[in-house]
C-alpha cells in the first residue's frame, strides 16, 4: 500500500461529500424510514434512528470507494427524494 | 488520492481517517475505560470516607435521625445510601439538584464528616464524551470521532479478508512486521467489542446526533416524543392520581402544625429493592406531614436496561405503594438496552473487569495504529516531500504525548488528588487543572526531546507514578487500606506501572538496532520496499 499520494482536489470533495453528503443522504434516510413504517411514531422514531449509525459510516465508505467523484455526489443528490417522502406531511402543510 | 482498487482506497482511508480520529479516540477510550471503574475511584479519593457495616436500612435511619435533627423544617430530603460498590453515606436538604451541596454522615453512626471535595471518577467518565469542553461541542466531536472509529473497523474488514489466517500470525521482534501484527491481533480478537462499544456509544446520544426522525414524526419536539402521556401508564397514573388526591386532602384535613411520624424504611427498602434492585437514593418530600411522600431510586443501570429516571414512590405515613416503576415501550426498551451495554453496570465486578480488559484492548489497537504510522514512514522521511516529513514528525510527537502523556495526566490527577491541601476552595477544579497541566508539560516534553528518549522518559514517569501509587497513600494517609476497595485500586495502578515500566525497557533495548539497519538498507532497498 502507498501512503500519502499527492495532496489533490477530488479527495478535499470526496472528504466534503463523505461528511456532509453522507449525513445529508443519512438524515433523508431515517426521515424516510421513519415517516414510512407502520408503527406508533414513539416506536418508528427509534426503529428509523437506530440504523442511521451504520448507514452513516457505510456512506463515508461509499465515497472513498467509488471509482469517480462525480459519481459521489450524484448519489448524496439521492437525498432529495428521501427527504420529500420523509417530510411529506411538513410539505403538503407549507403548500397548502 | 487516485485509487486504483477498492483495497487501496480502503486503505487509505484507513490510514489518514484513524490517523486523524486516533488521537481523540485514544483519548476517549482510555479515559472511558478507566471510567469503568468511577466510583471505585471515587472511593479512592475521598479517603476519609469510613469502612461501613452497616445495611442500607440502618444506614438509612441514622440519615433521617440526622435530618430530623437538624433540617427538620425543610420541605425535602434525599438521602444518597451506601452501596455495594460506594460505602459513602450522604443527605442533602431542598430541592433535588445534581450539585446540590451534600453533607456526608458516617453510616455506622449517622455522625457529620468531612470528606476532601474532589472530582472523583467521575471526571473520566465526563471526559470521555464531552473532553471538558462546552457540552455540545464536546459530546459532537466524540461523536463524529465515534464515526470514524467505526469508519476504521468497516474499511479494516474491507482490506483484511483473511484477517482469521493473521489473528494466528504474531512475529515479534520484527519492527514494523510485529506493530501490524499487534495491531491486527487486537483488532480482530475484541472487533465485536469495538463494534459495540462504538455502535452503542452512538445510540446513547443517537436524537442529538440523529434528529431526523424526531424532525419528520414530531416536527422536531422531543418533548412531544418522550413527553407526557404513555400508554402503558396512563392506567397507573389515573389509580394514583385518585390516591394522590385522597390523601393530600386527608394532609391538609389535619393541620399542617404537628409532626407526623414516618413509617419504617427497611420494609420500604425490601419492597424497592425487589422492584427495581439496589436502591441508591431515597428522597422524602413533605417529612413530618401526613401527606409526605417517599420515592426510591436504584443504583444507575443494575440491569442491562440503563433504567434512567426509574423510581418507586411511597406514602410516607402508612407505606402504601404510590407509584411502582414504569415499563418501557419495545422500541424504547431496545434502546435504553443498547446504551446499558455501553454503560457497563449490569454483572458486577466480572463483567467490569471485562470490559475494562475488552476496553484497554481497544486501546492498544488505536495505540499500534498510530504508532505503525509513524513507524512506516520513519524510514524513509524525505522521499515525499518537506511538508509530509514535517506532518510526520509532528504526528510522532502527538503520538508521544497522546499516549504516553495522557497516561501520565491520569497517573498525576490521583496523585493530585492526595497531594493537594485538604482545605483548598474549588479543591476539585485543581485536580483537573493538575491533569490538563501534566499532559500540555508531556506534549513541551515530547516536543522538546529525542523521538527515541522522549518515549523511554514519558513511560518511565509514567510507571513511576503508576507503581509508587501505594507509598504516596502510605506517606499521606493514617489507614491507606483499611476499606479493600482503595488497596485493590492501587494494586491495579502498580500493574498498569509494570506494564509501563516493561515498554520503556523494550524501547531502551531496542537502541542500537536502527544502526545496523540503516547500513542494510543502503545495501538493499529493493527488499525493503517489497514489504
Amino acid at each position: 500500500m502507498k501512503p500519502s499520494r499527492s495532496f489533490s482536489w477530488a479527495t478535499v470533495s470526496r472528504i466534503i461529500a463523505a461528511l456532509f453528503g453522507g449525513y445529508l443522504y443519512t438524515y433523508a434516510f431515517t426521515a424516510a424510514i421513519a415517516q414510512m413504517l407502520p408503527l406508533e411514531p414513539r416506536d418508528a422514531l427509534v426503529v428509523a434512528t437506530l440504523p442511521a449509525f451504520v448507514i452513516y459510516p457505510l456512506t463515508i465508505l461509499w465515497a472513498f470507494a467509488c471509482p469517480r467523484p462525480r459519481m459521489v455526489w450524484a448519489s448524496a443528490g439521492l437525498a432529495l427524494p428521501l427527504l420529500l417522502i420523509g417530510f411529506w406531511p411538513q410539505f403538503l402543510r407549507a403548500v397548502a | 488520492m487516485k485509487p486504483s482498487s477498492l483495497t487501496q482506497s480502503m486503505s487509505w482511508l484507513h490510514t489518514w481517517g484513524g490517523l486523524i480520529f486516533g488521537w481523540l479516540l485514544f483519548a476517549i477510550f482510555l479515559t472511558g475505560t478507566l471510567a469503568v471503574f468511577d466510583k471505585e475511584i471515587d472511593v479512592w479519593m475521598q479517603p476519609e470516607a469510613p469502612v461501613s457495616h452497616v445495611d442500607q436500612a440502618q444506614a438509612a435511619e441514622h440519615a433521617i435521625s440526622y435530618l430530623q435533627r437538624h433540617h427538620g423544617a425543610e420541605s425535602a430530603w434525599d438521602i444518597s445510601l451506601p452501596t455495594a460498590r460506594s460505602p459513602v453515606l450522604s443527605v442533602s436538604t431542598g430541592e433535588r439538584r445534581r450539585n446540590a451541596p451534600r453533607q456526608y454522615l458516617d453510616p455506622n453512626t449517622g455522625e457529620p464528616i468531612d470528606i476532601r471535595e474532589t472530582a472523583g471518577g467521575r471526571f473520566f467518565f465526563l471526559f470521555h464524551f464531552t473532553l471538558h469542553m462546552p457540552r455540545n461541542i464536546g459530546i459532537w466531536l466524540v461523536g463524529l470521532a465515534a464515526v470514524g472509529m467505526l469508519v476504521a473497523l468497516f474499511s479494516s474488514l474491507i482490506i483484511h479478508k483473511k484477517f482469521f489466517k493473521e489473528f494466528f500470525t504474531f512475529r515479534p521482534n520484527k519492527g514494523q512486521r510485529s506493530w501490524l501484527d499487534a495491531h491486527n491481533a487486537t483488532g480482530v480478537l475484541v472487533l465485536p467489542f469495538h463494534l459495540m462499544i462504538t455502535y452503542t456509544g452512538l445510540v446513547i446520544f443517537s436524537l442529538i446526533y440523529m434528529p431526523a426522525a424526531v424532525d419528520a414524526l414530531f416536527d422536531g419536539d422531543r418533548e412531544a416524543a418522550f413527553g407526557p402521556g404513555q400508554p402503558a401508564k396512563t392506567e397507573q397514573q389515573a389509580a394514583q392520581g385518585a390516591r394522590n388526591g385522597r390523601s393530600q386532602n386527608e394532609g391538609r384535613g389535619e393541620g399542617s402544625g404537628e409532626l407526623v411520624a414516618l413509617t419504617p424504611l427497611q420494609p420500604l427498602l425490601l419492597q424497592a429493592e425487589q422492584a427495581l434492585g439496589e436502591v441508591r437514593s431515597v428522597s422524602i418530600s413533605h417529612p413530618g406531614r401526613s401527606d409526605a411522600r417517599i420515592e426510591m431510586r436504584p443504583v444507575l443501570g443494575n440491569r442491562i436496561e440503563l433504567s434512567k429516571g426509574l423510581s418507586m414512590t411511597f406514602a410516607g405515613v402508612s407505606g402504601e405503594v404510590l407509584k411502582m416503576p414504569e415499563q418501557s415501550r419495545w422500541a424504547q426498551l431496545t434502546q435504553r438496552v443498547l446504551s446499558g451495554l455501553h454503560f457497563a453496570q449490569f454483572g458486577g465486578y466480572p463483567m467490569r473487569w471485562l470490559y475494562f480488559i475488552c476496553g484497554m484492548a481497544s486501546c492498544a489497537m488505536i495505540a499500534t495504529g498510530l504508532v505503525l504510522f509513524t513507524v512506516k514512514r520513519r524510514r524513509r522521511p524525505e522521499a515525499e516531500g518537506p511538508i509530509a516529513a514535517q506532518l510526520y514528525h509532528l504526528a510522532e510527537r502527538l503520538n508521544i504525548s497522546v499516549i504516553a502523556g495522557l497516561s501520565i495526566a491520569c497517573a498525576a490527577y490521583l496523585w493530585g488528588n492526595r497531594l493537594l491541601p485538604a482545605e483548598l476552595s474549588q479543591r476539585g477544579a485543581w485536580e483537573v487543572r493538575v491533569f490538563f497541566a501534566c499532559w500540555a508539560l508531556s506534549l513541551l516534553h515530547a516536543c522538546c526531546r529525542e523521538r527515541t528518549q522522549a518515549w523511554r522518559e514519558q513511560l518511565v514517569c509514567a510507571a513511576a507514578l503508576c507503581v509508587c501509587m501505594p507509598l504516596l497513600s502510605l506517606a499521606t494517609m493514617t489507614r491507606p487500606w483499611a476499606e479493600p476497595i482503595r488497596a485493590y485500586l492501587e494494586l491495579s495502578t502498580v500493574a498498569c506501572g509494570a506494564l509501563f515500566a516493561f515498554a520503556a525497557w523494550r524501547i531502551g533495548q531496542k537502541k542500537p538496532a536502527p544502526a545496523p539497519r540503516r547500513q542494510s538498507r543502503n545495501v538493499s532497498q529493493e527488499l525493503l520496499n517489497a514489504d
